[in-house]
């Protein structure tokens, strides 16, 4: 953590603010997103390629996000927020990831249903 | 080794005025902390919406497919992105000590934020009022909670940057002020962020 300053605007955390940053960190997002969009409405890969490649989008747009937005790095004032983020992320995968399992385990096991009600999803 | 003192009564172990502490560092480490725990809470929603994606969970009710418009939800994207870019730029005018900047940036941020509102309530007053409410089906039950768990967070940004409107000119830029300056600024991003996920997931691999 930083040290304490007689002027709050003089702490690092407000000085690391910056007006290009920020349009930087709009800009790529709105750019990846929209990559995203025109891959989902041409409808021309299979599923799994698709959500491949919107799944890499997004992770390129948090990540723009966490750089130039959040202004995560290894600085002292920001080095304890990025172990923080990075050591919660798995959670967020363990929680996602363990749910859709067990419910997948689940719907092929008890679920059984019309070949006409199936459509692709990530729990089939 | 040098010597040091045995701790005894007179000890302190912590002295909010000591120069070595931040009060603006601390607020923000422990807000930043809360929104980690705070993303917890949206990952359970979207491992919930997850399980209820299905055609089953649907219940004979319209799937994400029918209900989702990528393109609208695009133009939402681009709303709540040059929203939290407003905001941002509004702690930019900070850092240069110009409150009038500051509170350009803040009503800006608003109103963009209150355009990404608009959108999402039309859509959910739409879909309730041709009956596909939130009790419709377990799918949509997971849509709405999802989507307005997120607009839930975002009414509360706003009335939090009202609040800012009113302390920025009564007290200035205080140490106080600047720590929640910054925290909302956080608080406002991660919004952004949150919806770059609810717009791959329910609005692009929906579709």
């Amino acid at each position: 953590m930083a040290g304490s300053h007689s002027d709050p605007l003089a702490h690092p955390e407000v000085r690391q603010g910056g007006a290009l940053r920020y349009i930087a960190g709009f800009i790529s997002t709105v750019a990846l997103m929209g990559a995203a969009m025109v891959v989902t409405l041409r409808h021309d890969l299979a599923y799994s390629s698709f959500v491949e490649l919107v799944g890499g989008l997004a992770f390129l747009a948090l990540l723009s996000q966490a750089v130039l937005y959040y202004g995560l790095d290894i600085s002292r004032s920001q080095i304890w927020k990025s172990v923080s983020l990075i050591l919660t992320v798995p959670l967020f995968i363990i929680t996602v990831g363990l749910t859709v399992w067990m419910f997948q385990s689940l719907d092929q096991r008890t679920m059984l249903m019309p070949t006409t009600l199936q459509q692709p999803t990530l729990l089939q | 080794m040098a010597h040091q003192a045995a701790p005894g009564a007179g000890t302190r172990l912590f002295h909010p005025g000591f120069e070595g502490h931040s009060q603006i560092s601390a607020r923000t480490l422990g807000f930043w902390l809360y929104m980690l725990s705070d993303a917890l809470l949206f990952t359970a929603l979207f491992a919930a919406y997850a399980v209820l994606d299905t055609p089953m969970n649907a219940a004979g009710g319209p799937i994400a497919s029918q209900i989702v418009n990528p393109i609208e939800g695009f133009w939402q994207t681009i709303a709540i992105l040059a929203s939290v870019t407003c905001y941002s730029l509004a702690t930019v005018a900070m850092k240069n000590g110009n409150r009038a900047g500051t509170a350009l940036g803040i009503i800006a941020a608003m109103v963009l934020a209150v355009v990404f509102l608009a959108f999402g309530f039309n859509d959910l007053a739409t879909l309730t009022a041709h009956g596909n409410g939130l009790g419709r089906s377990g799918y949509l039950s997971a849509y709405f909670v999802l989507i307005l768990t997120h607009a839930v967070h975002m009414l509360i940004g706003i009335l939090w940057m009202l609040v800012m409107l009113v302390q920025i000119p009564r007290y200035g830029f205080n140490e106080m002020v600047v720590a929640r300056m910054l925290n909302l600024r956080m608080f406002w991003q991660f919004q952004a962020t949150v919806w770059v996920c609810v717009y791959i997931y329910v609005y692009m691999i929906g579709a």
